[in-house]
């Protein structure tokens, strides 16, 4: 399975290198793996589906087991008879209040609410705990949650990873897949068909259905640069994965090493892959016509299409008027890269990419003896150094053979003989060069003509505009033949479509929109790139399902791409891997552990599942009902085995064998408790908060940069550049399919918890609640366990937490001084010296305080302010404001240095001004440095200092770096003023603050603490 | 009532649950049901570094203008060269390095102008001559060189170390990649931990800034002092511990430890990143500069344990001189050349050489021509993956040594190439890993940094 890197470039260096220089090193790769021909398969298929996962799903029945008063479904009986097989018995079950939060976090990923809790916990039918999971199964967080494993598979992101500057890096409307995973599964929908409209809704929902949106299951990975070969590997590695378990991307260099998987088979995928295009498509209703949205989306999308459509000629038409330098590239391939070698193309540049395409088409016409081109293959066969001695007698010989005759016009042309290839290429482009003449004329006088009259030189004007022509782009979309244009026109056309891109984005009233594939009017019949390399082709394979799974030979797809064709094998009810996987992959999230461990390798190295019987009559069950993940869920949560304890069962005998026999809990004699993820977690501490903000779908947010209180799964997932938070707390990595995410606990996890804003604003919050619910402290107490834990606390535990509050907290010595610091914007008064207004600055984003999130935005513009200086707002009327508080009655000197770098623009003005006394010092300031000193001023308690700037005549390069410090001045000179003046200083650098805030008080400090325990953290 | 398990020690019981800001190696908490890939805990065989240091010269510096000397081009100035090679853009005639080369040390060792104070150290440092890459442009080379795979999402050397490894001060981070005023092309995947759990990954560094709180996310609390937080944790602990009573499962220890480490964090970190203690002499010698700093700091850190710190130049490529080479490149080296070679002084009075590996390099070269806009020269080069130098020192390297050779003008490696998975390779084996042992199993396969490939360049080991 380890296959060989994907290194075609280090290839093709090889192959530059030629003999003029060594290839010791770069050959290395090929020398691991003796280069052989690679034969139809060496995988002994018949043996390879011996292999339990390749084997029908069976029909068992649970075990009938003497005195078994313990099982209440099928699924116990499985279990249990494997637990008394190995000496083991299952735990108690868990109690009431330890099922209803259990359910609700693994149903919903929030904790349940109250009044729920209560419901259930007085329900007195037998059926209290099958209602309860229904209710949870119909709430719409239900899709919420289980839409977030899904994606963690599917590795989706908002954006497409690292892109050149040309390309918008954000997909449109990527959410709309995520929306599309959320409501498929509230709806239930059949899982059959959930698998076939993100593999093919294209070829079964009509244009613009909301269904198209499925499809961002295949295009939302990651761009690779452009690459279309890592793009393809991507698709084939979600697809086979995800839906089979199989490791298909290992078969890409050569057959797997496991698994019945060969190179063929890849390829043959590959071959799907190929064969389709991606498009931009509508995925609703438009919005009312004409709107201003409307016209400005038309009037780019039209430019972007009429420029296409030049390019395309224009670079069409450069190809059919270089034929010589095409066809003589033919003899020096090596110079003509592979698409990952990025080069810079110019115009003039003959481009790899139709190097490739003539290549192709030379291939091809050599099969079927096309006469324009015999004798290109038959002087081709000369030797470089006998050509001009041998290449008299080439005509002759090929008129004198039936079937080999060339064309009349090329006979012409080789009416003497060549010197070298060269030439022949020369004739061949001379030739051409005067069909398209005669075209170009004939279109003059009937513009629409459809041929030449002659045959002869219609055959040769078809190789420059038939349909199969070599020097034809493909009318698609940019993102599918970028690699057709020089560097520049590539950068104009990404630029056309981002334009496009980001209005969608962008704008409220755009209608759905969907990144679909659909098929290429020709599919390509794909080769073997052996050793994964595509310089290195090797034989022709149909496009088909995998040989494992479908007999010892495979039909070939029929239908376009094949792609429709692959989604219904996936799905076929005869298929043995599709149910039985997404059983497994339910069971390992209800679980923390599949039957088979793994939940996207199903192959050789899997093993075996812990309970096949049970796999099976769950795979079984799930498709004789309609392939229902609800009915699935259902089936597991009323099942004994789900309802077990996780805690330690009492009787130590029975902990030690259990230990022993079972340390891993892989026969399940108790449930494994589930540790929070960080979606849960920030959701669970957003719903005790009562902050949560339960609106569903739309637009990504920044969660982790703001105070937003919306469900994590609508957090911003940028691939690039993921949040540290994101990864720290083992978030699915979006470039990868991830079926378990790690579970790590490290530090950085704890810092979060007790230094960030986030969790320390809802510790405020859920306090605000519980003061106003009640005045009574230990009623106060009760609040706080029932909303955080929805239990009350025992007498111990409300004595601990009085304690904690009454003991109070230390004075905050750290945060002192940054609280003398405001950061805010306003208007100045120029006659009075003062701020006519002072605003705080509304957003935080990590180092800036500055109007919303981005710069400039559309609250404040450029308005910011940083630890070191900042930007002034974009007219006069928002001056940017650094305000001290004096703290203390005393004198205080001010100490500042204020910068102004760029050569742009008029520079910047700036004041200090003192609430009483007003204006104390002021500067105009372009491209240099100012000392804005004050020696000692007076100050009383509460009395302000303003650090302001403004754009001066206009906004053009006003940031400015400004950190000033004040000093307090011993003043023994004033009798009785010794206390509290210390000689301290307020350093705006230092003191600088994303947390204008005051520290937590003793309540807010025991809700935090709550909200930090392993108890809230983990379901029992 | 008492535990029939018997107890964990601190220890294993933190490598079991991954505790530790820098995590000790191999401690994914579902490593059981990865169980195939069970690389050993720790080195392989005794390591002769234990720590590494890599100056990232993002951009791609010229090996011609720097560690390769190339006498031939002033022969052939203004010439085309007998062979010219594929690159990213047209290049012209052969274009003579526009700095002088110097012998040095015992050795010998040529090396140019921009980088005088590092060669003092020339002895300690062997120089790679014969690297290559696999194509010309910056992103897949950094991923190549980073990462051992330009185009798929693959673990960073770094994250490989510390999952081999760990590291050695669990309150810091164990990997930490430095860069002034941003991030280099490519972001955040250069230190990529991939399918490696994410406490792997780097933590980033932007070294422009000077408070600490500035430097690591979340390391100050804002509204809440020590002792507040100190009250804080005890409760949580009493909490904690009352839970757990009734409950069996290693992973509420290890998260009730892992606060008490992030507690003691707070100060560690904030020491680790403060230069000020250092004495003055110390501070002059690796320059006030931004990188004076910065390196600085990465031998606080070095010293306090931390595994593996990588140090970029800045942001985006700054090395990246297609125009004008001469001036662009002595304005870089000139603000690199003293913090390197104080970091060797310094290393080497700590005694700390001799278990530390110090890299230096970019992600590929430049030509040996000069980069053409039309007819006009713009008296820089382009990218060169076909050959380049890297140099080493310190922890098993053999100092004064020169390996591999690139042609007579400095186009391509010839002798002894070397490419980026035999680098790792090397790299590994001096930490006391074996490249072909150190896998992770993902996707049905057992993931190495370096691929099927990687011979260990044994020629500059010591």
């Amino acid at each position: 399975m380890n296959r060989v890197s994907i290194t075609p470039v280090l290839f093709a260096v090889a192959l530059i290198w030629g003999a003029a220089v060594p290839v010791a090193q770069t050959g290395a790769s090929e020398t691991k793996e003796a280069v052989k021909p690679a034969p139809r398969s060496g995988i002994d298929f018949a043996a390879g589906r011996r292999l339990w996962a390749f084997q029908p799903v069976g029909h068992p029945q649970p075990p009938a087991l003497a005195d078994d008063s313990w099982s209440q479904q099928e699924v116990d009986r499985f279990i249990l008879e494997r637990l008394r097989q190995a000496g083991l018995q299952p735990a108690a079950a868990g109690d009431r209040r330890t099922l209803i939060r259990r359910a609700a976090f693994d149903l919903t990923g929030l904790p349940p609410e109250n009044p729920t809790v209560e419901a259930f916990l007085q329900d007195p039918s037998p059926d209290a705990f099958g209602k309860a999971v229904d209710r949870l199964l119909a709430s719409p967080h239900y899709g919420e949650h289980w839409a977030r494993h899904w994606l963690d598979v599917a590795r989706y992101s908002d954006t497409k990873g690292y892109v050149y500057a040309r390309e918008e890096k954000q997909f449109v409307h990527a959410w709309r897949y995520r929306d599309w995973v959320v409501e498929a599964l509230n709806e239930d929908m059949a899982y059959d068909r959930f698998l076939l409209l993100q593999m093919a809704a294209d070829q079964v929902e009509p244009e613009r259905s909301p269904h198209l949106a499925a499809m961002g299951f295949l295009t939302l990975g990651k761009r690779f640069l452009g690459v279309t070969h890592d793009i393809i590997d991507d698709r084939i590695d979600v697809v086979m994965r995800s839906t089979q378990a199989l490791t298909v991307a290992c078969a890409r260099c050569h057959d797997h090493k496991f698994d019945p998987i060969s190179i063929r088979d890849y390829y043959s995928l590959y071959g799907v892959f190929k064969s389709s295009a991606e498009k931009l498509v509508p995925s609703g209703e438009p919005g009312p016509a004409n709107s201003a949205f409307d016209q400005e989306l038309s009037s780019r999308e039209e430019k972007l299409r009429s420029t296409l459509a030049l390019r395309r000629e224009e670079q069409s038409a450069r190809v059919r008027a270089t034929i010589a330098g095409h066809l003589e590239a033919q003899s020096e391939l090596e110079k003509y890269p592979e698409e990952a070698f990025g080069q810079i193309l110019y115009t003039a540049d003959i481009n790899p990419v139709f190097v490739r395409r003539w290549q192709q088409f030379l291939a091809d016409a050599e099969q079927r003896q096309d006469p324009v081109f015999t004798p290109w293959f038959a002087y081709a066969k000369l030797k470089p150094d006998a050509f001009a001695a041998q290449s008299f007698g080439v005509m002759e010989g090929l008129s004198a053979k039936a079937g080999e005759e060339p064309a009349p016009l090329v006979v012409q042309a080789f009416a003497t003989a060549p010197s070298s290839m060269k030439e022949v290429a020369e004739r061949y482009g001379h030739l051409f060069a005067g069909v398209e003449q005669q075209w170009r004329e004939l279109l003059k006088t009937d513009p629409s003509a459809k041929a030449l009259p002659d045959p002869g030189a219609e055959a040769l004007r078809r190789v420059l505009h038939g349909p199969h022509s070599p020097c034809s782009v493909p009318d698609e979309a940019i993102v599918n033949i970028e690699q057709f244009f020089p560097t520049d026109v590539i950068e104009e056309l990404w630029k056309l479509q981002g334009e496009v891109d980001r209005w969608l984005i962008q704008s409220a009233e755009a209608p759905a929109h969907a990144t679909i594939l659909v098929d290429r009017a020709e599919p390509a019949t794909p080769r073997v790139f052996k050793r994964g390399n595509p310089l290195t082709k090797g034989d022709a394979v149909p496009r088909r399902f995998l040989e494992v799974l479908s007999g010892d030979s495979p039909p070939p797809f029929a239908i376009g791409s094949g792609r429709l064709e692959l989604a219904r094998a996936i799905i076929a009810p005869g298929n043995p891997l599709t149910a039985r996987v997404m059983v497994n992959r339910v069971w390992a999230h209800h679980f923390g552990a599949g039957l088979v461990p793994t939940p996207s390798d199903f192959g050789q190295r899997a093993g075996v599942p812990s309970h096949p019987g049970l796999l099976d009559w769950l795979a079984r069950d799930f498709m004789d009902h309609g392939w229902s993940l609800k009915h699935l869920h259902r089936r597991i949560l009323l099942s004994a085995t789900w309802q077990q304890s996780s805690l330690r069962p009492s009787d130590p005998a029975a902990w030690h064998k259990a230990l022993e026999v079972d340390p891993g809990n892989r026969l399940l004699w108790r449930m494994n408790p589930h540790r929070l993820g960080f979606e849960e977690l920030r959701d669970a501490w957003l719903a005790a908060s009562g902050e949560l903000d339960r609106r569903m779908g739309g637009k990504p947010v920044d969660l982790l940069g703001s105070q937003l209180p919306r469900r994590t799964l609508y957090a911003y997932v940028d691939r690039e550049d993921l949040s540290p938070v994101l990864r720290i707390f083992d978030f699915a990595n979006p470039d990868l399919s991830i079926p378990q995410r790690s579970d790590t606990i490290v530090p950085q996890q704890a810092l979060f918890s007790i230094n960030h804003p986030f969790p320390a604003a809802r510790a405020k919050a859920l306090v605000e609640r519980i003061e106003s619910d009640s005045a009574d402290p230990a009623q106060r107490v009760q609040h706080l366990y029932q909303r955080l834990l929805q239990r009350s606390p025992n007498a111990d535990e409300t004595k601990a937490a009085l304690a904690f509050v009454q003991s109070g907290p230390a004075p905050p010595p750290v945060a002192q001084n940054a609280l003398a610091w405001q950061y805010g914007y306003g208007e100045w008064d120029e006659t009075a010296g003062r701020m006519k207004t002072f605003t705080p600055l509304p957003h935080f984003d990590g180092s800036a305080w500055q109007g919303a999130e981005g710069l400039p935005n559309a609250v404040l513009g450029w308005a910011q302010l940083t630890a070191t200086g900042g930007h002034p707002g974009n007219d006069r009327q928002h001056t940017v404001v650094r305000r001290w508080t004096a703290p203390q009655d005393g004198s205080y000197a001010i100490h500042s240095t204020l910068v102004h770098q760029p050569e742009a623009g008029d520079g910047i003005r700036a004041f200090i001004s003192h609430s009483g006394r007003g204006l104390l010092r002021s500067t105009r300031l372009q491209q240099g440095t100012e000392e804005l000193n004050v020696e000692a001023l007076p100050m009383q308690r509460g009395d302000t200092v303003d650090f302001i700037v403004d754009i001066n005549e206009g906004l053009n390069s006003d940031q400015f770096l400004w950190a000033p410090k004040l000093t307090a001045v011993p003043v023994t000179a004033v009798a009785g003023a010794t206390d509290g003046v210390r000689n301290e200083t307020w350093d705006a650098l230092k003191d600088f603050t994303g947390s204008a805030a005051q520290p937590l008080n003793g309540w807010q400090q025991l809700a935090q603490t709550l909200m930090l325990t392993n108890e809230f953290v983990f379901v029992d | 009532m008492s535990s029939p398990l018997p107890p964990l020690s601190r220890r294993d019981f933190l490598r079991r649950s991954g505790v530790g800001l820098g995590m000790l190696g191999l401690s994914d908490l579902l490593a059981e049901s990865k169980a195939a890939s069970s690389p050993g805990a720790g080195p392989h065989f005794a390591p002769k570094a234990k720590r590494v240091i890599h100056f990232f010269l993002n951009g791609g510096p010229s090996h011609v203008d720097t560690f390769d000397p190339k006498p031939a081009l002033l022969k052939h100035a203004g010439q085309a060269l007998p062979q010219n090679f594929l690159t990213e853009r047209k290049t012209g005639a052969a274009f003579p390095s526009p700095f002088k080369f110097q012998r040095y040390g015992r050795s010998g060792i040529e090396v140019s102008e921009l980088f005088a104070k590092t060669a003092q150290h020339i002895d300690d440092i062997a120089v790679i001559r014969s690297m290559q890459a696999q194509v010309p442009n910056h992103e897949p080379s950094l991923m190549l060189m980073n990462c051992g795979d330009s185009l798929q999402s693959r673990p960073s050397l770094g994250s490989w170390l510390m999952y081999g490894l760990g590291s050695e001060n669990q309150n810091l981070p164990g990997f930490i990649a430095m860069c002034p005023g941003g991030y280099p092309i490519k972001g955040t995947e250069n230190w990529q931990s991939a399918f490696l759990p994410g406490a792997h990954q780097g933590t980033f560094v932007d070294s422009q800034h000077t408070a600490v709180d500035r430097l690591i996310g979340n390391i100050r609390s804002p509204h809440a002092g020590p002792e507040d937080q100190r009250r804080q944790l005890d409760l949580l602990r009493t909490l904690n511990q009352a839970h757990r009573r009734e409950r069996s499962d290693p992973r509420l220890d290890a998260r009730l430890e892992s606060f008490e480490l992030a507690f003691r964090m707070q100060a560690e970190a904030t020491d680790a990143f403060d230069t000020a203690g250092e004495p003055q002499h110390i501070r002059d010698l690796y320059g006030s500069g931004v990188h004076g700093r910065q390196t600085l700091i990465a031998r606080r850190l070095l010293e306090r344990g931390v595994r593996y710190v990588q140090l970029w130049h800045g942001a985006g490529q700054p090395w990246d001189h297609h125009d004008n080479i001469e001036v662009n490149h002595r304005k870089l080296a000139a603000e690199i050349d003293q913090p390197i070679a104080a970091l060797l002084s310094d290393l080497k009075q700590r005694g700390l050489l001799e278990d530390t590996l110090v890299i230096w390099g970019g992600e590929f070269g430049r030509t040996p021509t000069v980069e053409m806009v039309g007819n006009t020269s713009k008296l820089g080069r382009d990218h060169n993956h076909y050959g380049f130098s890297i140099w080493m020192a310190g922890g098993g390297i053999k100092g004064g040594t020169i390996h591999g050779s690139t042609d007579e003008f400095g186009f391509a490696a010839v002798e002894n190439p070397v490419s980026a998975h035999d680098l790792h390779a090397t790299i590994l084996h001096l930490m006391g890993l074996d490249h072909e042992r150190l896998t992770y199993r993902y996707s049905g396969r057992d993931f190495r940094l370096t691929d099927v490939e990687g011979n260990i360049v044994r020629q500059i080991l010591a």
